[in-house]
Parts: C-alpha cells; structure tokens; sequence
C-alpha cells in the first residue's frame, strides 16, 4: 500500500461529543482566523482597489509600473535571498558544530546565549551598534582600522545586519532537526569508505532538507518583512519594499499606494511558500518512530574541520557579543560618543516616565503569550495531522499575517477595527490580537515539523489502547509536541516584547509599548534612555525565556529535550 | 491614569488571568487625550506644567508628524485623542485639509502674526523652529572647512557623502527645508530641483525623523546637515562638537502648532490646553526648561542665548498655503527626481 | 482465559485510495476471509499485495471503502479503532517516547480507568509473560530493540484484548532475535488463545508460527490453508511460485481418471495418483519441490543434461535442461551417492504422488 495514499487519522465512527467539542472548536477557530486575518486584509484591500465604491486599478498600476518602486521589489528580494541563504548557512554552522562537533559544555552555552540575543532583541539594536561601528567614523571602520572612507549604509551592512539579527532562527530550526538524525546514518557512510564531508553531504544534508527549506522561508519571510534594519541602514540609495511601503503611509499618508507596495511582497512570499511546501511535502522523513534511536555521536567531524566550525562560531559570538557590550555600554553613559560619564540616569528615566509602557507591554506580553501557543499547536496540529475541508486554506490563511509586512497588518487592523461594531483600537485586544495572530505561525510550523517527524502509528497505537482522540491528543500528542507549545509560548512573549511594525499603528493612548517607546527614543537619538529600554526587554525575555525552558525541561521525557525556547 | 486605575492594572497584571476585552472597557477616559508631535523631553514637563496649573492630566503619545497624521486620518471615524500637540505647521495644513481638526480659535490668536494662525482657526501656533545648518567641529577642521554659509557651501565635494537630512516623506523638517530651497530659488522650481539634485551627491544617508541625523553627525559618521534649532542645540547640550551656521540666503521657519481633533469627547478641557499652549503661560517656561524652540506668542521674549545665535540668521517666510496647496506635488518631484536619483 | 476467543469474518472487503498520481488505487478487492476464533492467522505477501491495508482495516486505522468486518458476530465496521478491544503492535513498535516501561504498558489500562492495583498488578504480569520483568523504570530510549519490540508486545497485551493483530513485528530485528521472538509471539498466543492476525512478507516466518495462512496478491487472497497445504498442493503458479522454490514441469494430459492421471512431458510418460479431474490434450504444468525430485538409473525417468550445480555440503542444487525447460533438483546428502556433473546426462525420478496439476493459463511458447 503507498504510504502517501493513506488516509489520515480517519476515526470512522458515529457523532460523540468529542466531535461535537471537535466541530464547536472548529467553528470558533474559524472565525477568529476570519476576523483577526482575513477581514482586515480585505478591508484593506477594499482600501486599495476600490475608489468610492468603484473598482480603480489606476493607481495599482502606476505603483506597478513605477521603475522606482521596481527597483524596491527587486532590493527586497535579493536582500531576502541573500539573508535566507546565509541565515541559513550559518544556523547550520552553529547547529552542526552544537550538534556534532564536540563542543564544549562552556562554549556551548556561550553560543546558545549569543544566539538567542538577537533573537530576543528589540528592533533597531544590531542596526544601531553597526552604525556606531562601521562608517566613516566607525568603532571598527575607523578606530580600529583607520578607515575614513567608508559608508555604513547600503545593501552590505543591511544584509549583514539582517543575517546576525535572523540566522539565528535558523539555527533554532536546524538544530533539533540534526539532533534527531541518528548519526548511525553518518557512521554508516562513513563505514562505507567515504569522508566525513561525503557522510554530511550525501547523508546528512539531504536528510535535513526539509529542514534547511523551513529555515530558509523563515528567514526570506523575516527579511521581506523587516522595515526596522532598512529603515537605519539601508541608505537612500537602496530603498527596500517595507519601508518604502512604511514611508508611503506613515509619511505619505498614502494608505492606496503603501498598501499595493506591500501587497507586492505578497508575490514573492506566496512563492516561496508554495514552492518550499511542495519541495517538502514530497519527501516524508520520519525519524521520530517510537523506536528510540541511541543518543547521536558527537565527533562526526575531522578534527581539522571541527577547528573551523568553532573558529567560525566563535567569531559570529563575539561580533554579536560585541554589539550587545556597545548596547549596554550606551545605556549607561550620558551621551554615547559625547560624554562617556557613567549614570543610572537613562534607567531611572524608563522607570518613571517609561513605567506605563513596561507595564503595558508585560500585560500584553503575558495574556497573548498563552493564548498563542495554544493556538499554535492547536492550528498546526489540525494543519500537520488530520484532513478536514478547509485545511490548506486555514494552512495559508494562518500564515498571512505572519508572512505580510507588520506595517500592512498594522495598517489592516486599524482600518478593520476602527469603527463599529468591532471598535477595538485603543483596547489591549487589538494589541494581543495582532501578536497571536502574527507571531504564532512560528507554533504553527514548529508543531507541523516535531509531527512530521513522529509517526502516525503513535495515534494508532494510543487508539487501539482504547483511546479516544481527544484523550491520544491529550496524552501522547501534547507531550510530544510540548517543546512545540513552549516555543509557541516563547516566541509570541519575545515577539509581544520586541516586535514593532504592525503593532506601532495600533497602540494607542492606552496602551503603549516599550518598542514603540525605543523607536521614538531612536529617532529622535535619545539613545540612552533607548538602550536602557533594550538592555531591560532582554532581561525579561532572558528571565522569562529561562523559565519557560525549565518548564519544558521538567515537562518532558529526556528524549525528547532537543528543543529550546527562542524563536 | 488615575491611581485607582492603575492600582487595578496591577492586580490585573500580577494576576494576568482576566480577559483582555474586560480591560480595555474598565480603564477610565477620564483624562484628556494628546498625541504629541515633539519628543517627550519636550512635550512631558510641557504638559504636567499644564496640569500644575488646570489639573487636568493629559494623557499623550508621542508619534512623528506622518504618524500622527495617518492615524488621526485613520481614526477619523473613531477618534482617540482630543488634541494634536506640537509638529510643524505643514502636517497641521495636512490635516486641516483632510478634515481632521475641528475649528477653535485661542484667545491668544488675536496677537499672533498671520503664518501662525489658520484662517479657519483649525491651528494656531505656539512655537517657531527655524532651520540652520549642523556640522561636526571635527570634521570642518579635518577638511579645512568653515561652517557653511551659504546653500552652495553643501555642494563642496569635500561633503560627498557625509551629510544626512531628513527624508521628504516623513518628516516636516525636509518639507521646510524643500521650501526653503524653493523660496531662495524664488520658487523657481528647476533651479531649486537642479541644486538639490546636485546636494544629492554629498547625502550619505536620508533619514526617517527630522533630528535623526543629529547624532551621527555629532559623532562625527556625518558631517553635517540640515536641522531644526531645536534639535541642532539639543545635540550641542548632550555634548557633541558641532557647529551652528546659516545660509546667507536665508533659511526658513515652521510653526509649532496645536489643533483640536474633531471629534474630541473633552472640548472644553481640550479648548483650555490650547488657550493654555497659545499664551505666555506655556511658552515662558521653553527656556527655562532649555527647550530650544522660540515662542510663537510675541508677548514671550526668546532665550537670550537663542537670540544671539538667531542673530545672524537671515529667516525667511515660506507662504504656507503656497506650501501647503503644493506639498503633495513638490514631495512627489522630490522622491522621483532626487531621493531617487541617486 | 476470562472471555473465549471470538471469531473475525471478513466479508467483502474493499479499499480504494486516491493516489495523486495514478488516481483510484484499489489496494483491496472484495475480500472475504474467516478467522477462526483462537487461530494464529498470517496474511503473507509481497509489499503492495494489500495485506497491512487488510489489517488496518480490521483494527480500524482505515475505513473500508465497502464490505464488513465482524467481530464474534459483531459488526464493527463502522466502530472506531479505540472501541474494537484489539491489540496492535506496529512494525516501528510505536511505543511512547515519553513514557517509562511501565506507563507505556499502562497506558490502555488507565484509559479504560482501571484501579492502581489492578493497573501495577496486569503491567508486572504483562512484562513478566514478555520477559521484561523489573524494566518498568526504564524509559524506552534506553532499551534495545528486541526489548522495545517485547514492551510494544506487552501494552498490546495488557488490555487483554478481543483479537491481537501484528503488522510486520519482526522486520525491525536482526535474524537470530526474529527467530526467538517468533517463537515467543507463537508461544504467548497459545496460552492467551486470542485470536490472531499476523502480517508478514516472510514465508518461513509465516510457516513458523501460524496455523493458517492466507497468501494475498493484488488485493486478494490467493490461497488459504496450513503451511502444508500451501506448499505442497497450491492451487495456482503464484502461491507455487511464493512459497519455496518449485518447478513448474510443463506437460500434456494424455489421460486422466479418478486416482490416476498420466502425462507426457518431452516424450517421458510420468503417471501421477490425483484425483483432479484434467481432460486429456490439455496443457498443465505440474508443481514439483526440488527435494522431491531424485536421480534414477540410466534409461529410467525423463531425460536431461545438467547445466548447473552447486554443492552445498549438506546437499547439492543441480539445474537439469529437459528439452525446452530447466528442472531443478535438491540432492540430500549428495556424500551418500555420487555427484553429477555438468554436462552430464542425468534422468529425473519424477514422484508418482504428492504433486499439484495446474491448468495453463495461457498456452505455453
């Protein structure tokens, strides 16, 4: 029987409550997908195309035609390509060298909090430390190097900037993927006469395909989206398509032609997509089977290349090391680059003037972050393990405000819940709304992921225990997709503490937030009180973030504790 | 906030359980609502001073002028403030055209000078901000420069890529500077597009914010620029080397203003911080809060220090409902002929 | 045993998938089969025959696109997996990684809310019957795969189950453990005389440990019957063919009457006891073991030339060309009597008895 013709955990059988539970949940999970994703995307595309209630294709087309803003789709994607692919590489760097190459304990952990830095960060931090550092009058550029004629902005330091803030999502993606290869597959190349090298690329590396695939859209997704970095550092002279988007609203007040640039970006990111989803869904790669694998081997590399991995780790840690020290050290000087007095002042002030924001903002951060990781693993197991009518189109429907420009959803949500009867700017629900619906695909692909990985016959064989679906769900689906709810939980709380695009358009009098409070702090170069406000998000996300990770340690089985909370 | 609010958001928030839905309705409208255009520096001692003086609390947020501006627009139908506070004159003839502000003239208004007054009474000013020219001592000396003095003085090759400005699609400050440009070109407008494309050469970068350049051209990673006062000697007061210069050509002015959103819950509270913004009572205390603005009010007398820098200055007018009936047009030649050109 | 072993009928049994690609797959054709209760039944065939797809069935992983599947009389086709009572254990074992010993051979009892006791005392009797007694602590990360297959053995077994169904248990093992534990399934179905379907691909698996088994091909069951009756009467050159290695001697029918029927095969007249019931002039192929052939005198038997041989110690293979066809032959203790070599005339002792006549199908070339 072909194995990809099977149907799915098709419980045949009469109604039973379960199902009825089944079809109420189903229903309600519908309509918050319409309300919170669909419904505002159309307002917005009401506002777009139509023109008093006629349909005008006129300023769609000039915005297309633009060679300028052609010019911006073409930055954006290679700067997206050029961000995936090296994400990428250097997450599998640091996942390889974590997973295999014999690190030590301490070197280890250096690298796993060097990476999650980035990660936790709010926006702004990696692009200001490069303009402090690079440029005519750069940290690096100049003190360093004696280099006086040298520009910061443009596509390079965009692109690098983009990567030291996104690879380590990839790494985050990669890592637990290599952790649960056996590396009985690699020894047995390696048996079998070829090199190290020849066992990681013939066996390895196709074996972690889907992976590298997932980690490479996430990474392409991130950077289309990204208007923080470009903003800073990309110039004049390269403009990108969110932040020209970003610049036509906010500065245009062009909602019409911000809306259709950044509806652009949906072309490229609908692409990807769909051809990652096709590439992955042909190759099945069960490595999870209930038939656990020995513990993997930890020297699959020459010690040459081994030497070369952590070389390479090492220096990725202290660049990102180094950034953050700038950060820390702005945020405890007068005046960065002025007056280098040390002073609590810029601290004392975001305590004070700035508590609302920190208190708003852990308000929100701590009710969406449940909800999202709930509704993370719920949407992605529905997603990865059943077959229902709908399921590609919830699929993709969940994604969409993940993959568009926060600006847009931002933009959305304002337009969409502005009047009645759904008024809801100025409340916490639009805020917490907006992070669970935008920042919980990362559940949703998490636990579509750890559960193509675990094979079908662990249903099975809970149901022919006698068990129910509900209760197969409850006992062995969740424990096993428990680390996917944690970094659920993880990312909406990280993104709740530092994601600024779409959220800057719906805070309001209310409820304000910390990254809004840096962006204004940047813009107007207040960079003291704006590092301080940075140096305390990461500690409550490190704080927070290690909790969770305890929790999940306690939580699940040793075999499973591959997984950590990031992104 | 009240206390009693506050007090409830954290029991709320240590407990962090509640519905979300529930809070949004329980916290109290019981204050006046501002967006604020000037940083919060600015703006803050501003308006507890206000509240010192009426108590009423106002309850603001700081956004850039394009970000007030679209969501004012945006919320038009669901108003969430009651006043639109500080921002340059041009984000306020925006507005005004797109319906945003509701009518009220200030008492103050009768002594004011007619640029800083709304025929319609939709705003009136309570500052003024010229335009200067920022650039980082070290710089100048490194190149054997003098501060520049005149338009042309920018397009010394010896600035290629080392000035920053503000970006025209953002910011007030690059709209102010556009006009200025076009009225020392006598609004000849392919002369003043034929210099700012060649200025084009020396901008390393265009930035968001009007004050945005400030600082890298205080470390010196610029080394110079176009800036309001407020923000050039802002940038002097946390330590940075720069100079402060003027075109002999001239340079313009934007009006700092205040305005009343249509549709505010709080009229009467709203029209006292405008009456309160538009008189003596808030503009004397910009210098002694060294808040480098010069008062809009002519009752209030500048800053000494501000005066002396100020004195050889050659401001000039820029005609706002010229600029404002061709802002659209002029930022759209400038995006496509010289943001762009590049 | 508290409840007597129950009987599985299957009655027309359909399964059609949509495959992407090559569109409606019938992986299942209008089976019937009965398994009598207590009986160790094997479904045998190669990959794709339908087999798994039929037991899948039977424990209500998948939905039959038509037909019924009794259970004791009881229709349960429509009942899902969790409410059958059966006992599966998976070719992976499908235990759970995040469970000890103990908790995944619990799991079926404290589904069904069985008491503390009832739960420790029915998991150290299962673990105990499996040979694991003293692993409950373990965690199954930490076992080796002849000891997870023995957990996955015993949670299926805890449940006291109405029918106990394997899908390839074995194939995960290396060939000494898979032949100990064939004998331990065989020895533990015994004792619990529950009733039993067993999925393989390996014959002698099979013929080692079921009474019956159903050999299954393109979605139907080819033959049914005890290993015996498979391998010396099958009813068709596939079921020949599938088990053992055979000769299929081809000849025509120049009488034929109760009890007795003679061939002529490349001019040899071999006379066969059957009672099959052929019409002379038609062409058949008689199915012949290797083992059951022997080396006659000279001038006795049919002629041929041997082509092959290879010598095994224990025995030797020959491969003999008769005319158009090649017949091969097992010589048992060849240190007995004398080899053959190549090249060599040789003439076969055919057997009078114990051999299978098929019709042809389709006229020999």
């Amino acid at each position: 029987m072909p194995a990809d013709a099977a149907p799915a955990f098709a419980t045949p059988g009469a109604l039973g409550p379960g199902r009825l539970i089944g079809a109420g949940g189903m229903l309600g999970l519908w309509l918050l997908l319409l309300l919170f994703i669909v419904y505002p995307l159309a307002m917005l595309l009401v506002r777009a195309f139509y023109d008093g209630g006629h349909l005008a294709l006129g300023p769609l087309l000039s915005t297309i035609e633009s060679p300028n803003n052609l010019r911006a789709l073409r930055n954006s994607l290679l700067l997206a390509l050029l961000v995936g692919v090296a994400g990428t590489v250097i997450g599998l760097v640091f996942a390889f060298t974590a997973e295999r190459a014999n690190l030590g304990r301490r070197a280890g952990r250096l690298i796993d909090f060097a990476t999650l830095l980035p990660l936790i960060s709010p926006p702004f931090t990696t692009s200001i430390a490069f303009v402090f550092s690079f440029g005519p009058r750069g940290l690096i550029t100049y003190d360093l190097f004696g280099i006086g004629n040298i520009q910061v902005y443009g596509l390079t330091s965009t692109f690098a900037a983009e990567t030291i803030t996104y690879f380590p999502i990839a790494y985050l993606a990669l890592r637990p993927m290599l952790a649960s290869i056996s590396s009985s597959f690699e020894e047995a190349s390696f048996s079998l006469g070829g090199s190290r090298w020849h066992a990681f690329r013939t066996v390895t590396l196709p074996l972690i395909i889907p992976a590298l695939a997932n980690a490479f859209l996430l990474l392409f997704g991130c950077s289309l989206a990204d208007f923080a970095t470009p903003l800073i550092l990309a110039g004049s002279d390269f403009p990108v398509l969110p932040t020209e988007a970003y610049l036509q609203i906010t500065g245009m007040f062009d909602l019409r032609s911000g809306a259709i640039l950044s509806l652009l970006l949906l072309v490229p990111a609908g692409l990807v997509y769909y051809v990652q989803d096709r590439f992955v869904a042909g190759r099945s790669y069960v490595t999870v089977t209930g038939k656990a694998a020995t513990a993997s081997r930890r020297d699959a590399v020459s010690p040459m290349a081994r030497i070369v991995l952590v070389l390479a780790c090492i220096l990725m840690t202290t660049v990102i090391l180094y950034f953050y020290a700038l950060l820390f050290y702005a945020s405890i000087v007068m005046a960065f680059g002025a007056n280098s007095t040390l002073t609590l002042q810029h601290y004392r002030v975001i305590f004070t003037e700035g508590l609302p924001a920190i208190e708003d903002t852990l308000f929100i951060a701590l009710i969406g972050m449940p909800l999202g990781g709930l509704y993370g693993i719920v949407v992605g197991y529905l997603v990865g393990r059943t077959r229902f009518t709908g399921r590609k189109a919830m699929e993709v429907i969940s994604m969409l405000n993940y993959a568009l420009p926060g600006t847009i959803v931002g933009i959305a949500y304002l337009l969409a819940f502005n009047d009645k009867p759904l008024a809801l700017t100025g409340t916490a629900t639009i805020l917490i709304a907006c992070y669970v619906f935008r920042y919980s695909p990362t559940g949703i692909r998490t636990t579509i992921a750890l559960l193509q990985q675990i094979d079908r016959s662990m249903e099975e064989a809970s149901a022919s225990l006698g068990a129910n679906t509900v209760t197969t769900f409850r006992r062995v689906m969740l424990p096993l997709i428990l680390p996917a709810f944690f970094a659920g939980l993880g990312v909406v709380f990280i993104r709740s503490m530092t994601a600024i695009s779409a959220t800057i358009f719906l805070v309001s009098i209310n409820w304000t937030l910390i990254t809004v409070k840096i962006l204004e702090n940047m813009t107007e170069v207040a960079l003291g009180p704006a590092a301080a406000f940075s140096v305390f998000v990461i500690v409550v996300v490190l704080v927070v973030t290690g909790l969770l990770n305890l929790a999940l340690k306690r939580l699940t089985a040793p075999s499973l504790r591959v997984s950590r909370i990031g992104t | 906030m009240t206390k009693a609010a506050k007090l409830q958001r954290r029991g709320v928030l240590l407990g962090a359980v509640a519905s979300p839905f529930v809070i949004g309705s329980a916290r109290a409208a019981d204050s006046l609502k501002a967006y604020s255009i000037w940083p919060e520096n600015y703006a803050r001692p501003m308006l507890e001073a206000f509240e010192k003086a009426t108590g009423i609390h106002v309850n603001f947020i700081r956004f850039s002028s394009g970000e007030a501006l679209a969501r004012l627009i945006a919320e038009k139908g669901n108003p969430q403030v009651d006043v639109l506070f500080g921002g340059p004159v041009e984000t306020f003839t925006a507005g005004e055209d797109q319906g945003i502000f509701d009518a009220y003239t200030p008492p103050s208004a009768a002594d004011l000078p007619g640029r800083f007054k709304s025929t319609k009474g939709m705003w009136t000013a309570i500052a003024d901000d010229p335009l200067v020219f920022m650039t980082n001592t070290a710089f100048l000396k490194d190149h054997g420069l003098k501060p520049p003095t005149s338009w042309n003085d920018l397009l010394n090759p010896a600035y290629k890529d080392m000035l920053q400005m503000a970006d025209a699609r953002t910011s007030g400050t690059a709209v102010t500077r556009i006009f200025s440009i076009l009225q020392v070109n006598n609004r000849n407008e392919d002369a003043a597009f034929g210099y700012m494309k060649k200025l084009r050469k020396n901008v390393q970068a265009y930035t968001k914010s009007g004050g945005g350049g400030t600082v890298p051209v205080g470390l010196g990673q610029a080394g110079g620029g176009i800036f309001f006062i407020v923000d050039a000697l802002f940038t002097r007061q946390k330590g940075y080397n720069v100079e402060i210069s003027f075109p002999k050509e001239g340079i313009g002015s934007a009006a700092e203003c205040i305005g009343l959103v249509k549709g505010s819950k709080n009229t009467a509270a709203a029209k006292k911080l405008i009456d309160w913004a538009t008189s003596p009572a808030m503009q004397s205390l910009l210098a002694p809060a060294k808040i480098n603005f010069l008062p809009a009010n002519p009752k209030v007398a500048a800053d000494p220090n501000l005066a002396a820098i100020l004195k050889s200055a050659n401001i000039i007018a820029i005609d706002d409902k010229w600029a404002g009936e061709n802002r659209k047009r002029i930022v759209d030649r400038w995006v496509a002929e010289v943001l762009n050109a590049g | 045993m508290p409840e007597p072993s129950l009987e599985i009928r299957l009655a027309g049994l359909t399964a059609v998938f949509h495959h992407e690609r090559r569109g409606d797959v019938t992986a299942v054709k209008e089976l019937d089969l009965d398994v009598r209760p207590g009986e160790f039944l094997t479904l045998l065939g190669a990959s794709g025959c339908g087999k798994t797809t039929t037991l899948r069935m039977i424990a209500g992983f998948q939905q039959p696109s038509a037909g019924r599947i009794l259970f004791g009389g009881e229709d349960v086709t429509n009942l899902p997996a969790n409410r059958r009572d059966i006992g599966f254990v998976f070719q992976n074992y499908a235990l759970f990684p995040h469970l000890s010993v103990f908790e995944n051979v619990a799991y079926g009892l404290r589904v069904k809310r069985k008491s503390a006791a009832e739960i420790a005392a029915r998991v150290a009797e299962g673990l105990l019957q499996v040979g694991l007694h003293g692993f409950g602590d373990r965690m199954i990360s930490e076992l080796s795969g002849g000891q997870q297959q023995r957990v996955a053995l015993a949670r299926a077994i805890a449940i006291k189950p109405r029918v106990l169904l394997f899908d390839e248990p074995l194939s995960n093992l290396d060939a000494q453990l898979r032949v100990q534990m064939r004998t331990e399934i065989a020895r533990l179905q015994a004792e619990l005389a529950i009733t039993t379907v067993y999925v393989t691909h390996d014959q002698e698996e099979a013929m080692a440990i079921s009474h019956r088994i159903a050999i299954m091909d393109g979605g139907r069951i080819a033959q049914i019957g005890t290993a015996e009756d498979l391998y010396q009467r099958p009813e068709s050159r596939f079921v020949a063919g599938f088990l053992g290695s055979t000769n299929l001697i081809r000849g025509t029918v120049v009488g034929s009457e109760p009890g007795n029927t003679v061939l002529d095969v490349a001019g040899y007249r071999w006379e066969i006891a059957t009672d099959q019931r052929l019409l002379p002039g038609q062409m058949v192929e008689a199915v012949v073991r290797p083992e059951a052939l022997g080396f006659g005198d000279v001038g006795s038997g049919l002629a041929g030339t041997v082509e092959s041989r290879v010598y095994l110690g224990a025995k030797a293979e020959y491969g003999v060309r008769c005319n158009d066809q090649v017949v091969h032959v097992v010589q048992a203790n060849p240190v007995a009597s004398r080899l053959y070599g190549i090249g060599e005339t040789v003439y076969l002792d055919l057997p009078a008895s114990g051999v299978q006549v098929l019709a042809v199908e389709s006229p020999a070339p």
